[in-house]
């Protein structure tokens, strides 16, 4: 395309400010979307194409775990009980949990992809000169297209559990939890992927990590019931400045809008925000210092 | 296709220029190091951490004009693979810098950025995009790149994980050869294919070169590297020996590996003179064996 300007681009790493350098990036990124576009392409045909029944499949996943969990969580160990009475009236725990589980079931495929995302990208990148970042970007923007298609699944339960549509939830909760889970995952992916290529066992700690979120982010229980247990007040603050904590309960906060049981509190709500973003700068900054290393290493 | 505006003031200054080229590999330093390695050693009491630097390349500096067919020699593991990288901007220098006026096809590695579970269809329209085709361009040269390729056309539907490694070769060689960028770096992929695919190849890169491409090649052919190219690049020791025509590099090159040749000879000689005291019949290690 514009040749000239991207060799302004890429010379543009040298001269000094940090502001220009990160501007001219964008920049080179923004004119290379169209590849981005293209491998998010590629990976969602190679994953629906593999098999006839492709969406079936992916959606079926989550599902049957959400039965699992409603048995083991709901009817077994009754953490329904942490869900205020009325709540239970527009579509309950079931509700609460599907509302967590789908878009669960994305970020925890891109936490898991994310320190490959260079990696599987080897060849291409070390033949072909292009802004490395797209590669982590294009993972991210695939994991958000199968986000995407798990609303309709999301509403059907809504409709069919009788969950309630609010204003508050629509504008203020669901734009919130996707913008901050997407930012969240793109920094954690920038940074991800370039550390796995230089300490390759990074992969493994991610699924081990993984899993501690998955529970530590409420997701299977209302986060109230830590907070209303008796353990100590340190361990609270703690367990809120997991910034998916605040992410995932706005994802249920969309449906279960005004109940402040279910709502993120003021620190969970702080640190989703400002961890979101930090991680956005640390794993840009990650990327950037080690970029030069990485090329050598693929 | 869109030609960079203010640098290629068309002849006018060189299309690559390289200055004081320079990269570095850490050896043992965060080469492909575990955490559980780092927390065991430390960061600080790695033995040999300082002074390891390994630089394949340093001061390399160089300009190639358009239109030049430029061969770069060398032994291998002196760089040029590494030069050609750096060149084509995958590889960042850690001293100088190198600015290229133009886009760059890539011969480096033919099948980077076919998916196996795509056709191979699917693939030549998702890799010529990558590399900035258009898919009216693609539409157009299809039959072209599948013909090149000698795909079969019952075949062209099938995913590229039931093609031969063979015909993978060829297609990302037919689909990379069919870019128009001003600038090509070609690397070892001449020896592809049989003897009819590689006429092909030369005949594609003839007619390449013949429309004022510029064009830097890497190989150990000494046929091909003297039928395509009009200077040499040796580099020795991580440097550049040599900025010649094509003939007078091989020479250079040639003389060196003789003499190199002659060393170990007399090394090998010794050394059995030496084993035929103690009876110890491991010399079954001669390295470097390249044409």
């Amino acid at each position: 395309m514009h040749a000239a300007v991207r060799h302004l681009v890429f010379r543009a790493k040298r001269t000094q400010p940090l502001e220009v350098a990160v501007a001219s990036r964008a920049l080179a990124v923004w004119e290379h979307r169209k590849v981005v576009g293209l491998l998010v392409r590629r990976d969602l045909k190679v994953k629906y194409q593999q098999s006839v029944l492709g969406y079936a499949w992916t959606m079926l996943e989550p599902l049957a775990l959400t039965m699992v969990y409603f048995f083991v969580f709901g009817v077994i160990l009754q953490a329904d009980r942490g869900m205020p009475p009325e709540a239970l009236d527009h579509g309950g725990f079931l509700l609460y949990l599907v509302a967590g589980i789908l878009p669960w079931t994305s970020f925890g495929a891109m936490f898991g992809e994310s320190p490959r995302a260079m990696i599987t990208h080897g060849k291409l990148i070390t033949t072909m000169k292009v802004p490395r970042e797209i590669f982590p970007m294009a993972t991210v923007g695939t994991k958000f297209v199968e986000y995407l298609l798990t609303l309709p699944v999301l509403l059907a339960f809504v409709v069919f559990l009788g969950g309630t549509f609010s204003w508050t939830g629509m504008l203020v909760w669901l734009p919130s939890a996707i913008v901050l889970q997407f930012v969240f995952g793109l920094g954690m992916t920038l940074f991800l992927s370039t550390v796995n290529v230089m300490f390759r066992d990074i992969e493994r700690m991610v699924r081990i990590i993984t899993r501690l979120l998955f529970y530590g982010s409420a997701i299977l229980y209302p986060a109230h019931m830590v907070l209303q247990s008796d353990i100590p007040e340190w361990l609270k603050t703690l367990y809120q400045l997991n910034p998916l904590l605040g992410i995932f309960q706005m994802h249920r906060a969309v449906w279960f809008a005004g109940f402040p049981e279910l709502t993120p509190t003021t620190i969970a709500l702080w640190s989703s925000v400002v961890g979101s973003f930090l991680m956005l700068v640390i794993g840009y900054w990650t990327f950037r210092r080690l970029e030069m290393s990485v090329l050598k290493e693929l | 296709m869109a030609q960079p505006s203010t640098y290629t003031t068309d002849g006018a200054g060189p299309v690559i220029e390289a200055k004081g080229l320079g990269v570095k590999f850490a050896v043992n330093r965060r080469r492909k190091r575990s955490l559980r390695e780092m927390f065991i050693h430390g960061s600080k009491r790695d033995p040999n951490a300082e002074g390891d630097d390994f630089w394949p390349l340093r001061d390399v500096s160089f300009e190639i004009a358009k239109g030049d067919c430029v061969g770069i020699v060398g032994k291998n593991g002196t760089g040029k693979s590494t030069l050609l990288k750096m060149i084509a901007g995958v590889l960042i220098p850690d001293e100088g810098d190198v600015q290229v006026h133009g886009k760059v096809a890539p011969l480096l590695e033919l099948r980077a950025g076919f998916n196996d579970n795509l056709t191979g269809r699917e693939n030549v329209y998702l890799v010529g995009s990558l590399h900035g085709m258009t898919e009216k361009q693609i539409d157009e040269r299809f039959e072209d790149i599948i013909d090149f390729a000698e795909i079969k056309p019952k075949f062209v539907d099938t995913p590229v994980r039931h093609y031969s490694s063979g015909m993978k070769v060829r297609l990302g060689f037919a689909l990379i050869s069919q870019l128009e960028h001003p600038i090509m770096l070609v690397d070892e992929v001449l020896a592809v294919g049989d003897k009819a695919f590689k006429l092909k190849c030369y005949a594609a890169i003839d007619r390449m070169l013949a429309n004022e491409r510029t064009m830097v090649l890497v190989s150990h052919s000494e046929k091909d590297l003297r039928r395509f190219c009009n200077r040499g690049l040796y580099i020795r020791n991580g440097s550049l020996a040599l900025d010649t025509d094509i003939d007078s590099a091989l020479e250079a090159y040639n003389e060196d590996t003789k003499a190199e040749i002659a060393e170990r000879k007399k090394r090998d000689a010794a050394k059995k003179k030496r084993a035929d005291g103690d009876k110890n019949p491991d010399d079954g290690k001669s390295e470097g064996d390249e044409a």
